[in-house]
């Protein structure tokens, strides 16, 4: 089936839902609502628990970039000395604090600052540096990098910080949180983490309901909501929407011929760029490493939450070491039957980078599986070369094309 | 800066000419070898297995090979390394242990066993919260789970032994603090880049035969008459990740100003570690009996490297402060490209130094490359600015 392409009307609803985030932030900003500055690692359920805020910067730093304004903000943090090779989410919001300026003009500043190492050991720096600029306290929380597999100690590591951090909010507002407001936290994040994987599942359906680009776009509320009613209710929605398209047959990318895997951020300056570029070979991005992190089961019914709280944040992807994340992506082959994945090498985070090329080899010559990679950057645009990107993804395809011939 | 000749140097020297002869013979010996590449690697329990530790530097000039496997924004020290891995110069290794240093790092250490499955690979992951009540207990486990692997290769470890090699490091250690605070309060007696290369052999050599030349090289230089530099030569201090090439330091030292402390993990802030005075964390129930939580406690009371989280501590007014009580004029950031624990560090400091009025120079180094032109005329360049404020300083204090 050919034609145009059918809008997600979800889309409107997520738009709204997240514009009224960050302005009810920005009108909590200077009450005694208190707000907290948090990295996507974090576990956000504990601050929702605690009736706290949670402000994204790597969302923030997202949206600057999928508005094209993180290379002037970018700009603004180099001229105060963070290097061009730093983390460019780290610069566009920084750029974004020095100047005020953003898609949102700015994010309300933080009361408190909650930094996990669990995506990366940037994130560290990061918020030492937001901890000197802003002066107010920082929770840290350190989950050792799992080679191979997490043992009890790394376990029991995790879970006594949780405890210290759930122990530290209290104290920080004051009020203590009880055990029943805790599990209803955790059941509302595990609900809408089940949602958003029963999302991602739909996109095994050939033709796929919507793409990963889709999907980097309808993450934001898992991201920063997770643990709420409003963000099961978005889900709820948008499952509900994925499901009749794949019912009526509506394809993302009509004509659908080829399905592709994602692996990495995603290049916010170019997602309508790279969507059309893709769909124009008929070929639908059907599965992202980066979007399923956020559809990690975790057990609300659990006897001893925070220590499920400490194994589902030790345990993320890029907390995990080349060889389970090679098993994630042989997962992600054969579940969503792949005929190639894309791997956006990308340039200022060498934390979910560094690796690539030896799991782009294994795909290769161990599975058969067609790959490319592109030398990109998730925000910064000025090291982007398009004619390059372009002329290589029309390369892959018509590799792709011509191996289907045979 | 020129310093008088040191009888002492030459075994150092000889063994930084060709930093893996020493290894490989000790191989070819039958002692094992052990590789690393942070200074946050328990070398006691690595000595107490009978293998000989060996820090690891990028001691090549192409990472050709590395490059298909690892991007080019991964630093130099990385690439160069992995380069020597993949050459089969490093067969002399019989394990490779990857203590957590930062996110290049640990990507490394799976890199590395799936390209060179000859090699044993131990990956500890190292605290980075090092000031966290928990941590001791959780970095004691790591070193427990380290030296069950090494024992199935070596056969068991014995407390005595693990003991000894915390007393022998800790000598040692005690030894090169002992040369670093000759550097700093007798400026003309010993070079930087001297000092840098003896502790380069130390990576490289027996800890035990290391001492043995460090006490008779700083027993020369205590015997030593040294005029000290004039008061106008400038002083600098020297902060960064590693540095590789003496010669780096060499550089300010031939732009006339002498090094007079660093906070390097090859240098100062690497040998930083002491054993812990058990008494002194009673409190904290402290098990003296037990070396590896004597060597959890040691290694994470050390001098935090960049890529460690410890609550409360401001590096840029630490190194401020500590570069003034070396009598230094200006600091020295050696910045290896893509090292982002210190590429963050460096809006701090600027802030804080250009508040406090002192020279911050930031040079960009590739650790497997000597200085470059560029570097040199940057480094002549601030060494007039400090030359400047030194003489300032000066005046100041006479009419003060």
């Amino acid at each position: 089936m050919s034609g145009d392409r059918v809008p997600i009307e979800t889309t409107n609803k997520m738009m709204r839902l997240m514009m009224e985030y960050y302005l009810g932030a920005k009108a909590a900003e200077g009450t005694s609502q208190k707000i907290a500055w948090v990295t996507s690692g974090a576990p956000v359920e504990l601050l929702y628990a605690a009736g706290i805020i949670p402000i994204y910067p790597e969302n923030h730093a997202a949206l600057c970039g999928a508005q094209k304004m993180a290379v002037e903000l970018c700009e603004a943090a180099e001229e105060r000395g963070f290097s061009r090779d730093v983390c460019s989410y780290a610069r566009t919001d920084f750029g974004s604090i020095y100047t005020g300026k953003s898609p949102v003009q700015g994010l309300p500043k933080p009361d408190l600052l909650v930094c996990c190492n669990n995506i990366c050991g940037t994130v560290t720096k990061w918020y030492q540096n937001l901890h000197r600029h802003f002066g107010v306290p920082l929770l840290y929380i350190d989950t050792p990098f799992v080679h191979d597999s997490a043992t009890p100690a790394m376990l029991e590591y995790v879970r006594a910080q949780m405890e210290d951090t759930l122990r530290a909010l209290e104290a920080f507002t004051g009020k203590t949180i009880t055990t029943e407001k805790l599990h209803e936290t955790f059941q509302l994040a595990a609900e809408a983490t089940r949602l958003w994987g029963e999302t991602l599942d739909l996109l095994a359906h050939k033709p796929s309901p919507m793409t990963s680009f889709d999907t980097f776009v309808h993450i934001a509320p898992i991201v920063v909501m997770r643990g709420t009613d409003k963000c099961v209710d978005y889900y709820q929605a948008l499952l509900a929407e994925m499901k009749q398209r794949v019912e009526k047959g509506i394809a993302a990318v009509p004509g659908e011929e080829f399905r592709l895997g994602w692996d990495n951020l995603p290049v916010w300056f170019k997602m309508a760029g790279l969507s059309k570029r893709f769909s124009g070979h008929k070929a639908c991005l059907v599965a992202a490493t980066y979007a399923s992190a956020w559809a990690i089961p975790i057990d609300a019914t659990a006897p001893d939450l925070l220590a499920e709280c400490a194994r589902a944040y030790l345990t993320v992807y890029i907390n995990c070491g080349l060889e389970e994340r090679m098993r994630t992506l042989e997962r992600m082959i054969e579940k969503y039957s792949l005929d190639g994945v894309v791997m956006h090498s990308d340039r200022s985070c060498r934390a979910y980078s560094l690796g690539q090329y030896e799991l782009g080899r294994v795909l290769r010559e161990k599975l058969n599986v067609p790959v490319l990679i592109l030398e990109a950057d998730m925000n910064d645009s000025r090291v982007y070369a398009e004619e390059q990107v372009n002329a290589r993804i029309d390369a892959f395809m018509e590799m792709l094309a011509a191996r289907r011939r045979l | 800066m020129t310093f008088g000749s040191i009888e002492g140097l030459a075994p150092f020297e000889a063994v930084c000419a060709e930093p893996f002869a020493l290894p490989r013979r000790a191989a070819a010996g039958g002692r094992r070898v052990a590789g690393h590449m942070c200074t946050y690697t328990p070398e006691e329990l690595l000595h107490a297995a009978g293998m000989l530790p060996v820090r690891l530097l990028g001691w090549t000039d192409t990472t050709h090979r590395a490059d298909g496997l690892i991007q080019t924004y991964a630093c130099s020290l990385v690439r160069a390394v992995l380069d020597l891995g993949l050459s089969g110069q490093l067969d002399f290794i019989d394990t490779m242990v990857f203590s957590h240093t930062c996110d290049t790092i640990q990507n490394l250490a799976d890199i590395w066993r799936l390209n060179l499955p000859g090699m044993e690979v131990i990956t500890l992951s190292t605290p980075v919260d090092v000031g966290s009540p928990h941590a001791v207990r959780f970095y004691r486990s790591e070193l427990a789970r380290a030296r069950g692997q090494l024992e199935k290769r070596v056969g068991p470890i014995s407390d005595g032994a693990i003991f000894e090699a915390i007393d022998l490091y800790a000598t040692h250690r005690a030894e090169m603090r002992r040369l670093y605070a000759i550097r700093r309060e007798h400026p003309g007696l010993i070079g930087a880049s001297a000092v840098q290369t003896v502790a380069l052999a130390s990576f490289v050599m027996p800890k035990d035969e290391h001492l043995a030349l460090l006490r008779r090289l700083v027993g020369e230089l205590s015997r030593g008459r040294s005029k000290g530099p004039a008061s106008s030569v400038p002083r600098v201090f020297v902060a960064g990740a590693a540095c590789q090439e003496p010669e780096l330091l060499g550089v300010i030292e031939e732009a006339e100003c002498v090094v007079v402390g660093d906070d390097l993990c090859t240098g100062e802030r690497g040998f930083s570690i002491e054993r812990v005075d058990a008494a002194a964390h009673a409190d904290a129930c402290a098990d003296v009996a037990d070396p590896l939580e004597s060597i959890a406690r040691m290694y994470l009371v050390r001098r935090p490297c960049a890529a460690k989280h410890l609550s409360g501590h401001n590096y840029a007014k630490w190194l401020l402060k500590t570069s003034r009580d070396a009598g230094a004029d200006g600091v020295v950031l050696l910045f290896t490209k893509f090292c982002d624990p210190w590429a963050f560090e460096y809006p701090g400091l600027r802030a804080e130094f250009d508040a406090a009025g002192v020279p911050l120079l930031l040079l960009e180094v590739e650790q497997h490359m000597p200085p470059t032109a560029q570097f040199e005329t940057r480094v002549a360049a601030f060494a007039e600015i400090v030359g400047a404020a030194r003489t300032d300083a000066a005046r100041k204090e006479r009419q003060g």
